[in-house]
């Protein structure tokens, strides 16, 4: 039989029961497919527009473009900061390759631990694939050569450049300029300022008191990338970023050489001010360290190694370090007993080396007694016994109520943040802190500039400039910001004379001889701020070092038209006459050898108005 | 019937929708990967395995279909043995052996199965089944589909085993099998649903989970759904232009000149594109009927339903894929996607519909 013929014809009742279920059959598949075209039209027609801008976002990326941090120059236009190119050596981490052979490869050519790289490894987990691995910053080109010639061993290795900022003068401006660093996660929490993961920001210092004008605003640009988010095609620029603006401070790098130099491997700080307009002409912490290391993120080594240095170089000792006046609070101490009535210019004591005040003996540091002195003669030579009596005299109420006029016990409001009030004690002050009343022989102590009482470098200088200027308190500051705050202490000329005339004797015949060779006049006070109680009598010489008294030296030169205050503090120098004092001379002859500029505020250096820049407010509260 | 005859009788209009369907793969291979530089001839390959396709369908068309189902037993141990040889010696392919290397040539056996498998099913309810099935003629039928489909899970191709569904559902309801069973069948498929369960892998399961949670893991799994219905999405109403899809041209979409390739034809399209496929299949869907209420004996008339069944379903289950109305499941769309076993066993089902198309009239 044919093939053809074994197959069995429709015979009409069955047709119709398989018609029926064909018609089911065509019935269900036509809806399936109903139902797809029902989905196309309502992702594709009532939704298009929609999936047309995700779409878009994804194949569209917007990269910020990064301006360039405003320089930062001296007063005569020396750069301090600048911002220079820096190669970095990073990873693709697209393709998924496994980076750790390439890792390992490269340890040795970069000079870095291979932990640390697979650390970094780490970190970026999560991160999207577009961005790469950055193995190395600022990698140098004899290294970069090792790595070209080996290509093939590197196939994922990239140089990318980017800005690093470089402070050339390194240590010799640390503090008083700072450093910059990447946002925080913190800033980036709260970001006021529309910050991104990656900025640099000011971290200390004038750098981030004008973070905002220095680190100008980012631009957009748009690129198209692919799916794993690789650019393709051409950028447009959505938007230049606006450069930083440049900044010129008012520092004068001459006098910072100097500065730094005078306090050589010391541990201590000065501060040296321009009593006409409060300009910071020079500003030193040591030890210091170099801001360079900053710039592109510290690493953990070097971070340990700096916050774990027991003399702390990151610490700012000119504005956050307080310590006990010493003997340069009698400057106070005279100006109140003079201003109470207390005393009359020619009120006389004698010393003889020691007193005894509510049944305890007081030692003058000049054992033999400086015999009758009157307050000018107590003040150049540094009479504890005349200023014992006067503090019992005039009480802590009036040594409080001018303490506080000069600015000692609040911030100077000097530009930069991180400023220590420091402690000016009162009644209150030990009631509220101590929750003890104050007993008279406290007072006794704050008469000489010790016991409770705490200042830093910049208030001392700040009052210095107060003093030369017959009372003209002003407020420090490192760059000009209009108006200059100012005011004038309600202290009679007569009173700041007798006290002038006092410290200029100190230097010629006082305690602070060694802070002129003759060439130039200066006016100033020694002091020591005791470290250890029993150190009184003791020649600092016999002490070990970290249990010596730290040494003053405050004043102001020249002393008939002054122009310049400061305060230098040695910590554990001894005598203020010997080791802080010859420091300002050294400062002091560079200054009249050649006399700073007139601060030329940046107009020199590009067309900016600069009094539009709005500093962050980074100054502690002037009041509690 | 003489070639004569037989040239005037074919059924052009299927044969048309066929090869159009077939061009519009080509441009959507080439339009997928034209960005991509180590797939950019892709098209040309998949223009030679055309070639292949239609020699191939000329000689299913040629040969009578009852003579093919005088041969179905053989045709479908052979395909049997060839997946078994494929677990033997078969090349492995992103996880899946289901791959016959013949030099030059790559063939997946289980794309031959779902043809012979359409084949026997038809001889067997033509010859065994009469008013309606019963259990024998399950369990019979059960064994005709559920070797291959073993073998091919075994491979392991999912996506594959899962066109045997519709296949085998439409055997049972045009082989008019009763309510009882289909309850049955459903009874056991309910309780087998959680042994199943945990027999998947982690991956299948998330892409179940998926279908019914599209947020779920954007990055991961949801991703590809997600891409894709942007892809669809922003194709709009007419489409970005051929080759002006961002989705496809910048490798967003995953698999995007095989499993996926609809997404991207639909981004550059639209609307108007995606409703003209649909359209395109449904007129293949249609001819099939036609083809099989014309058929001079029951054998023609379920030949041609589960033929349709096969591509309709593949369809569906490739579509619901790119729609995100199914879990994400390597199926290719029949006579679009990159793949030449694929395309030869598709035109190839075709030509069994033209071919009791072309004999519907008695002798």
């Amino acid at each position: 039989m044919d093939y053809r013929e074994r197959w069995e014809h429709k015979d009409y009742l069955f047709g119709r029961v398989l018609e029926r279920r064909i018609l089911l059959f065509h019935i269900g598949l036509t809806l399936v497919l109903l139902v797809f075209m029902l989905d196309f039209w309502n992702l594709q027609g009532v939704h298009g527009d929609e999936y047309a801008s995700l779409a878009e976002n994804n194949r569209l990326r917007r990269i910020p473009l990064k301006p360039t941090r405003g320089e930062i120059y001296d007063r005569n236009e020396e750069v301090i900061a600048s911002t220079r190119p820096s190669l970095d050596l990073v990873l693709r981490r697209e393709g998924r390759l496994d980076l750790r052979p390439q890792l390992e490869r490269l340890a040795p050519i970069i000079n870095v631990p291979i932990e640390d790289l697979f650390e970094r490894l780490a970190a970026v987990r999560g991160r999207p694939l577009f961005e790469p691995l950055l193995v190395k910053e600022d990698v140098g080109l004899a290294e970069l050569a090792r790595i070209e010639v080996r290509r093939e061993d590197f196939p994922s290795a990239e140089i990318r450049q980017h800005e690093r900022r470089h402070y050339p003068e390194r240590g010799l401006i640390a503090h008083s300029i700072g450093y910059v660093g990447e946002v925080s996660e913190n800033q980036l929490a709260s970001n006021e300022k529309a910050l991104q993961r990656g900025d640099i920001v000011g971290k200390s210092g004038v750098e981030r008191t004008y973070d905002d004008p220095l680190r100008g605003h980012r631009g957009w640009m748009v690129v198209s990338v692919n799916s794993v988010g690789r650019q393709i095609g051409d950028a447009r620029v959505l938007e230049d970023p606006d450069h930083g603006l440049p900044l010129q401070v008012t520092l004068d790098l001459r006098l910072q050489r100097a500065l730094l130099e005078g306090l050589g491997d010391e541990a201590g700080a000065g501060i040296f001010i321009d009593t006409r307009t409060g300009d910071v002409l020079a500003m030193v912490s040591t030890p210091s360290f170099d801001p360079n290391i900053f710039s592109d993120g510290i690493s953990h080594e070097t971070w340990k190694a700096i916050t774990g240095d027991p003399r702390r170089p990151l610490h700012d000792r000119a504005i956050a370090s307080f310590y006990a006046p010493g003997s340069t609070f009698k400057v106070v101490m005279a100006v109140a007993g003079l201003e109470t009535g207390t005393i009359t210019p020619d009120h006389r004591e004698f010393c003889n080396g020691s007193t005894v005040i509510y049944g305890r003996r007081r030692l003058c540091w000049k054992r033999g007694g400086h015999g009758w002195v009157d307050v000018e003669q107590a003040l150049a030579h540094s009479c504890n016994v005349y200023f014992y009596k006067l503090g019992q005299e005039v009480g802590i109420d009036a040594i409080h109520k001018y303490g506080k006029m000069f600015g000692l016990g609040s911030p100077s409001g000097i530009d930069i943040p991180g400023e220590e009030r420091g402690i000016l004690p009162s009644r209150e002050w030990k009631l509220a802190t101590q929750r003890e009343q104050w007993y008279p022989g406290d007072t006794i102590s704050v008469a000489i500039g010790q016991g409770l009482l705490a200042v830093t470098p910049v208030q001392m200088a700040r009052m210095m400039a107060a003093v030369a200027t017959n009372g003209r308190l002003l407020t420090p500051r490192l760059w000009k910001s209009e108006p200059t705050e100012e005011s004038q202490l309600s202290i009679s000329k007569h009173t700041l004379g007798i006290v002038q005339r006092a410290l200029s004797k100190a230097v010629e015949s006082g305690t602070a001889r060694r802070a002129t060779g003759g060439e130039f006049t200066v006016a100033g006070k020694t002091g020591t701020a005791q470290v250890y109680k029993h150190s009184a009598g003791i020649d600092a010489d016999d002490l070990p070092k970290d249990e010596r008294d730290h040494a003053w030296f405050v004043g102001y030169s020249p002393t008939d038209d002054p122009q310049i205050a400061f305060a230098i503090v040695v910590e554990h120098g001894g005598h203020g006459g010997t080791s802080a004092a010859p420091i300002a001379r050294k400062v002091l002859e560079v200054f009249y050898a050649d006399p700073p500029v007139e601060n030329r505020r940046g107009t020199g250096l590009r067309a900016v108005a600069m009094n539009q820049i709005e500093a962050e407010d980074v100054r502690t509260p002037t009041t509690r | 019937m003489s070639g004569r005859r037989l040239l005037d009788s074919l059924d052009f209009p299927t044969i048309v929708a066929t090869l159009s369907l077939v061009a519009i793969g080509l441009f959507a291979i080439a339009s997928a990967t034209a960005e991509q530089f180590d797939r950019g001839g892709l098209w040309r390959t998949q223009l030679m395995w055309l070639l292949v396709a239609v020699v191939a369908a000329t000689v299913v068309v040629w040969v009578d279909y009852r003579l093919w189902a005088e041969l179905a037993l053989v045709l479908h141990g052979g395909v049997i043995l060839l997946l078994i040889a494929v677990l033997l010696v078969g090349t492995e392919v992103g996880g899946n052996r289901s791959w016959l290397v013949f030099g030059p040539l790559r063939a997946q056996p289980s794309e031959f199965a779902k043809w012979t498998t359409c084949l026997v099913l038809a001889v067997y309810l033509a010859r065994r089944v009469r008013g309606s099935m019963g259990l024998r003629q399950l369990v019979e039928m059960s064994v005709l589909v559920g070797m291959p489909v073993g073998l091919i899970l075994l491979q392991p191709d999912m996506g594959t085993a899962l066109i045997f569904l519709p296949i085998s559902l439409s055997a049972l309801l045009i082989g008019g099998v009763r309510w009882k069973v289909i309850v049955g069948i459903l009874v056991i498929g309910v309780l087998l649903t959680p042994v199943a369960w945990t027999q998947l892998k982690g991956y299948q399961k998330e892409r179940i989970m998926t279908v019914f949670d599209p947020a779920r893991d954007p990055s991961g799994v949801g991703y590809q759904v997600r891409q894709s219905k942007i892809a669809i999405g922003s194709g709009g109403m007419t489409g970005k232009g051929p080759f002006q899809g961002t989705q496809s041209q910048l490798n967003y979409l995953p698999a995007q000149h095989t499993d996926f390739v609809l997404s991207g034809f639909a981004e550059e399209t639209g609307f108007i594109g995606a409703a003209t496929l649909l359209g395109l299949f449904y007129y293949l869907l249609w001819r099939g009927i036609v083809a099989a209420r014309s058929a001079q004996d029951r054998l023609g008339t379920y030949l041609c339903l589960l033929v349709v069944a096969w591509i309709i379903g593949q369809v569906a289950i490739n579509v619901g894929m790119a729609l995100g109305r199914l879990p994400t499941i390597g199926v290719p769309l029949p006579f679009l996607s990159y793949g030449g076993s694929a395309l030869v066993s598709a035109v190839c089902a075709v030509a069994l519909v033209v071919n009791v198309r072309t004999r519907r009239f008695v002798n």
